[in-house]
């Protein structure tokens, strides 16, 4: 197996709260790896640190065996570092099409000088970024909805455009912060699908995830975290059946 | 005529600040009081090469664009590092510290101004030719801000002042766009200011005190706050109906009141009934 991403004793803390503590993971291309663990555990925060959000107090990352731990939020992005958010955080006062098109891991039309002296090279990639758009939105179902206000979409299809959007980060690594979060029916499944194909494509994907039934569904492996750090490494049935998670996680 | 061309010219100066200041804190986000100062070094800087140096007016008025640039990069890549409240205060230091340094130096004419600047163009055509100079850039600047803020560019804007966490996730450089809109902004001031010291031939530290923001936002806010030709009517309704008060011929202890109650009654109105400005869309209205 290819490792993608490595991450070796990372620590953080925030006054005497320890959000990660000594903690190591390694995840692998084609790889869906479940973290699970209680609210508080640091499942987010573990996102933060290796997405660039926040800065470790100590430890290295790793993407494809470079170190990015210094590298700043948007230059990992760039790297390949795809992420989506608990709270979706999308572009509210735009179109859905125009959200997924800011997206790509590279934009030429951020930079003032590319857009007054290299318009034409800046709209040809515009048009590219739109045909990828169009073909992730048409994988969701939701091709239909690209010209609306994603104000205006139902929280469900809101939930799958937020997903869209990352996935215009064609990186190797996706992150998916809690991707089931108040979602059913049809969306649902839709979720679970993309999520196996983007694993199937090759990248090593990482899912913060309430939803057992999720986790067991699409990993094979899986992490518990509680207070920062990593208890248990194993396969999901393994994990399940721990005497720790129920411990801690059921509360039984 | 004369002094109506006055009033045009000074107008289109207006509009030109108003658009550039609309574009860093109605488009780009960034809170910032230091437009006047950035108008001023525009303004100072093209007056003292005009008085000391026989390079071409227009290279001044460029070179006057530049030094404001340069100052407002300073002062956003300094002061966004640390969070964008910061601009907000910064740019209060900024503005004053600055203005307060004019004042006290001998080279910029302390208290009394810069005046005896060279009137570059003379005879009967003057007045028209700097009319047609300033409404010319005037549309010149608001239809380069509105080219800005369409396209990828605009979209990038917008998706940086929706959610900046994100799209800075996304792989956008945000602080860099930061910067730039800002340099922009106040290059675009810094231009206004050079033409102010050129027509005028006098320029005083009291003419960029720290209140002109306040009238120049509120130009913004009542022509509608992030759209194109907000501005534009902002600062012609709020320049135009002082002087039609003038004509009135109202005794002074009367005129000056007025003129502060009128505005006053303006932002109100328009506070209540239409927030979004006048040429803006009230957001509880749009559906798709």
């Amino acid at each position: 197996m290819t490792e993608v991403l490595r991450v070796e004793r990372l620590n953080k803390r925030f006054g005497g709260i320890v959000v990660s503590d000594n903690v190591d993971l390694t995840i692998a291309r084609g790889e869906i790896l479940g973290l699970i663990g209680p609210n508080g555990a640091g499942k987010t925060s573990l996102f933060n640190l290796i997405s660039g959000v926040l800065r470790p107090d100590s430890g290295r990352i790793f993407l494809n065996g470079e170190p990015i731990d210094r590298s700043k939020l948007f230059r990992r992005a760039r790297m390949g570092i795809a992420r989506t958010w608990q709270h979706m955080l999308l572009f509210r006062t735009m179109t859905v099409i125009d959200n997924l098109l800011v997206a790509p891991r590279a934009y030429p039309g951020e930079s003032i000088l590319r857009v007054t002296f290299g318009l034409g090279a800046v709209r040809a990639a515009d048009r590219q970024a739109r045909d990828r758009a169009m073909a992730i939105l048409t994988r969701m179902g939701l091709e239909h909805t690209a010209e609306s206000m994603v104000t205006d979409l139902p929280f469900g299809q809101q939930k799958l455009i937020g997903l869209a959007r990352t996935l215009m980060n064609d990186g190797p690594l996706l992150l998916l912060d809690e991707p089931m979060a108040g979602v059913e029916g049809a969306a649902y499944e839709t979720i679970k699908t993309v999520v196996r194909e983007e694993a199937a494509s090759g990248r090593a994907v990482c899912v913060v995830e309430h939803n057992v039934s999720f986790i067991r569904d699409l990993c094979s492996r899986a992490v518990f975290m509680a207070n920062g750090k990593i208890l248990q490494d194993g396969t999901v049935e393994e994990l399940i059946s721990s005497s720790v998670l129920t411990e801690l996680y059921f509360g039984v | 005529m004369e002094y109506l061309a006055t009033v045009a010219i000074l107008i289109a100066l207006y509009v030109i600040l108003a658009a550039s200041y609309n574009l860093v804190i109605g488009y780009g986000g960034l809170a910032t009081v230091a437009h006047p100062i950035f108008f001023a070094i525009g303004a100072y800087t093209a007056g003292l090469l005009a008085i000391h140096t026989d390079l071409p007016p227009v290279l001044n008025v460029l070179l006057g664009a530049v030094a404001a640039m340069a100052a407002s990069v300073t002062l956003a890549a300094s002061s966004l590092r640390v969070s964008g409240d910061y601009l907000l205060i910064a740019s209060l230091g900024f503005q004053l510290g600055l203005l307060q340094l004019i004042r006290n130096l001998e080279l910029t004419g302390g208290p009394g101004g810069l005046s005896n600047i060279p009137s570059t163009i003379v005879g009967a055509a003057r007045t028209p030719i700097f009319l047609a100079i300033t409404i010319g850039l005037a549309i010149a600047s608001v239809l380069a801000i509105r080219a800005i803020v369409q396209g990828p560019y605009g979209r990038a804007i917008t998706a940086m002042r929706d959610e900046e966490l994100a799209f800075t996730a996304l792989g956008r450089n945000a602080m860099t766009m930061k910067i730039v809109i800002f340099a922009i902004g106040c290059g675009i001031a810094g231009v206004a200011g050079g033409i102010y010291a050129y027509y005028f031939q006098y320029i005083s530290p009291d003419q960029f005190e720290v209140l002109q923001s306040a009238q120049i936002l509120t130009m913004v806010v009542l022509g509608g706050m992030g759209t194109a030709y907000g501005p534009v009517v902002g600062a012609l309704l709020l320049l135009a109906i002082p002087q039609a008060i003038t004509f009135l011929h109202l005794p002074p202890s009367i005129m000056a009141p007025t003129q502060g109650i009128i505005f006053t009654t303006l932002v109100l109105i328009f506070l209540f009934v239409r927030p979004a400005g006048i040429m803006g869309v009230d957001s509880s209205k749009v559906r798709s």
